[in-house]
C-alpha cells in the first residue's frame, strides 16, 4: 500500500483505516451493472449514515459526530480509496457540502433542529439547486424568482444539473428577489420535496458518476414560508460561496483516495503483465507514467490538507480551495488516463473497471466551478 | 475629508485594488458596473459597511443605484445612521 502522508495523527489514521475497511466491505457492489443502469443505491446510503458519513461535520447536538475538517478529509480519502462507487461518494459530497453545511452555518436554531438530524441519520437525502439553463459559470445571473407575499415567498424558475434530485427529500434552492439587485438579490431557501409546485424534471444521463442521480427541478408557484428562508434576504451569494469552498476542499479528499487506488493497481499490473519477455514496468516509458501518477498524488495531498488546516483555524481558504480544486481535479483526470494506457486494451474494457474512473474523473473539472473559473479566481487574487 | 468616504476608500484600495494608484479611485468611480467589485467583493464591502458603521443594509438598499460609487454608499450610510 502507498504510505500515507504525515498530515493525519494516529487517531485520524485509525479513523481513515476504519473508513477504508468499511468501504471495501460494504460499498460498491455490482458496479459495472449499476453504472450501466445508472442505479443509485439507497441501502449503501443508509450504511454510510450508520457508519457516520452524513453526520461527520455536524455537531452531536444535531445528530452528527462533530468531526473536525482534517479527520473528515482523511475519512473522505479513505472512502475514495476503498469504495469503487464514485457516484455514491459524489452524492454524499453534494448532500454534505451544499445542503447540510449551509443549513448548519446559516440556519436558524429551528431549521437546524428540524433538518439536521434526519440529514445525518440517512432518512433524508439533500440536494442543491443553483445552476440554471442560462446561468452556469455566471451563476449569479440566475433568473429563478422569489416574490415576497406577506409571510411567504413564491418561487418560480427552473434549475438544472441538480445532483441527487431524483432521490432527494430536501433542497437548498437559490433565487433572486429582484434581478436588478444583481448578486445582492440572491437568496437561499430550504424547500421540501413534497411542497406543491416543486417538480422533478427528467433524469439527466451522464458520462460518469452514473450512480449519482441528477435531474432538473422546476419551481412553479412554489410557496415557501418565510421560516424556510436560509440566512438573510439577499445574502445567498455568501451561502453559495461557503458551500463551494467546503465542497471544493472536501470532495478532493476522495480524489486522493482514488488516485492512490489507481496507482497501486497500476503498479501491480505493471509488475505482473509481461511483454517482450519482461514485466511492462521494466519499460521506462511505462514506469515513468507510474512515477508521474505518484508525483501527482504526493503534490496533491498537501494542497488538500492545507485547506483543512486553514478551515480548522477558522481562516478563509477560498484561494487555497481554488488552487487545489484546479490542480487535483486535473491531476485525477491525467492519472485516470495514464491508468487506461498502462492497462492497454484491457484498460479500455469495462470489465477491468479502469475506464469508469476516467469517466468519473472528468466531472471534477466541471462541477463546483470549472477549471477555467478556478483560474479566474486565482488570477483575481493576483491582482490580474 | 469625509471619514465615511475615507474609510470606504482605504478598504477598497487595500482589498480589491492592490497596487493601484489611489488617485484612480474617486468618489465617482463605478465599482460594480466597472468590474472592480465582483459578487463576492460586493458582499465583502456590504459586510464591511455593516460592521464598521453599525448599520443593517436591506437587500433592496444594495442595488446599483445605492451601492456602486463611494459617494452613493457614503450617502446611504449617512441616511441609515440618521434614521437610527
Ligand atoms: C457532475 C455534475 C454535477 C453537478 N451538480 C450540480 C448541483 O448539484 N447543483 C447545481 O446547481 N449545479 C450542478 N452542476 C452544474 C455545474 O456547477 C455547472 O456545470 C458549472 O458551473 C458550469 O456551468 P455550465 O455547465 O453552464 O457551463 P458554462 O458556464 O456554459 O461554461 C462552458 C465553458 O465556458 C467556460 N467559461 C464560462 N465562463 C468563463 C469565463 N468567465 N472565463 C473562462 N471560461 C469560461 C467554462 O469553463 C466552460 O469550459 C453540476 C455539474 C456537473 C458536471
Amino acid at each position: 500500500m502507498i504510505p500515507l502522508g504525515t498530515d493525519l495523527n494516529t487517531s485520524h489514521e485509525e479513523l481513515q483505516q476504519a473508513a477504508i475497511d468499511f468501504a471495501k466491505d460494504a460499498l460498491g457492489h455490482d458496479m459495472i451493472e449499476r453504472d450501466r443502469e445508472q442505479a443509485f443505491d439507497r441501502d449503501d446510503w443508509q450504511k454510510c449514515a450508520e457508519f457516520g458519513v452524513q453526520g461527520m461535520p455536524i455537531p452531536q447536538e444535531y445528530g452528527g459526530l462533530g468531526l473536525g475538517i482534517l479527520p473528515l478529509i482523511g475519512v473522505m480519502e479513505g472512502l475514495g480509496y476503498g469504495c469503487r462507487d464514485s457516484g455514491l461518494l459524489f452524492s454524499l459530497n453534494a448532500h454534505l457540502w451544499t445542503n447540510s453545511i449551509p443549513i448548519l452555518i446559516y440556519g436558524t436554531e429551528e431549521q437546524k433542529t428540524r433538518w439536521l438530524p434526519p440529514l445525518c441519520d440517512g432518512s433524508l437525502v439533500g440536494a442543491n439547486g443553483a445552476s440554471e439553463p442560462d446561468a452556469g459559470s455566471d451563476i449569479f445571473s440566475m433568473r429563478t424568482r422569489a416574490t415576497r407575499r406577506g409571510n411567504e415567498y413564491v418561487l418560480n424558475g427552473a434549475k438544472t444539473f441538480v445532483t441527487n434530485a431524483p432521490v432527494a427529500d430536501l433542497f437548498v434552492v437559490y433565487a433572486t428577489i429582484d434581478p436588478a439587485l444583481g448578486p445582492m438579490g440572491i437568496t437561499a431557501f430550504i424547500v421540501e420535496r413534497d411542497r406543491p409546485g416543486l417538480n422533478i424534471g427528467k433524469h439527466m444521463e451522464k458520462m460518469g458518476l452514473r450512480t449519482s442521480p441528477m435531474a432538473e427541478v422546476v419551481l412553479e408557484d412554489c410557496i415557501v414560508p418565510i421560516d424556510n428562508r436560509l440566512g438573510r434576504e439577499g445574502r445567498g451569494v455568501e451561502i453559495f460561496e461557503c458551500s463551494m469552498e467546503w465542497e471544493r476542499g472536501c470532495i478532493l479528499g476522495s480524489f486522493l483516495g482514488v488516485m492512490r487506488r489507481q496507482l497501486e493497481g497500476c503498479i501491480a499490473h505493471a509488475r505482473s503483465r509481461k511483454q517482450f519477455g519482461k514485466a511492462i514496468g521494466k519499460f521506462q516509458s511505462v514506469a515513468n507514467r507510474i512515477v508521474d501518477m505518484r508525483v501527482r498524488l504526493d503534490t496533491s495531498r498537501p494542497m488538500v490538507y492545507r485547506i483543512g488546516e486553514l478551515k480548522e483555524q477558522n481562516k478563509t481558504a477560498v484561494l487555497e480551495a481554488s488552487i487545489a480544486k484546479l490542480y487535483v481535479s486535473e491531476a485525477l483526470v491525467q492519472s485516470a488516463l495514464d491508468a487506461v494506457q498502462i492497462y492497454g486494451g484491457y484498460g479500455y474494457m469495462t470489465e477491468q473497471e479502469v475506464e469508469r474512473d476516467l469517466r468519473d474523473a472528468v466531472a471534477g473539472t466541471l462541477y463546483s466551478g470549472t477549471s477555467e473559473i478556478q483560474r479566474n479566481i486565482i488570477a483575481r487574487s493576483l491582482g490580474l | 475629508m469625509d471619514p465615511i468616504k475615507e474609510s470606504l476608500r482605504s478598504f477598497i484600495l487595500a482589498e480589491y485594488l492592490l497596487g493601484e494608484s489611489p488617485a484612480n479611485l474617486t468618489d465617482q468611480t463605478p465599482l460594480r458596473t466597472s468590474g472592480i467589485l465582483d459578487s463576492m467583493a460586493t458582499l465583502g464591502l456590504v459586510s464591511f459597511v455593516e460592521k464598521t458603521f453599525g448599520v443593517m443594509l436591506d437587500a433592496h438598499e444594495t442595488g446599483i443605484d445605492n451601492f456602486d460609487r463611494i459617494e452613493d454608499i457614503a450617502a446611504l450610510v449617512a441616511r441609515k445612521k440618521l434614521g437610527q
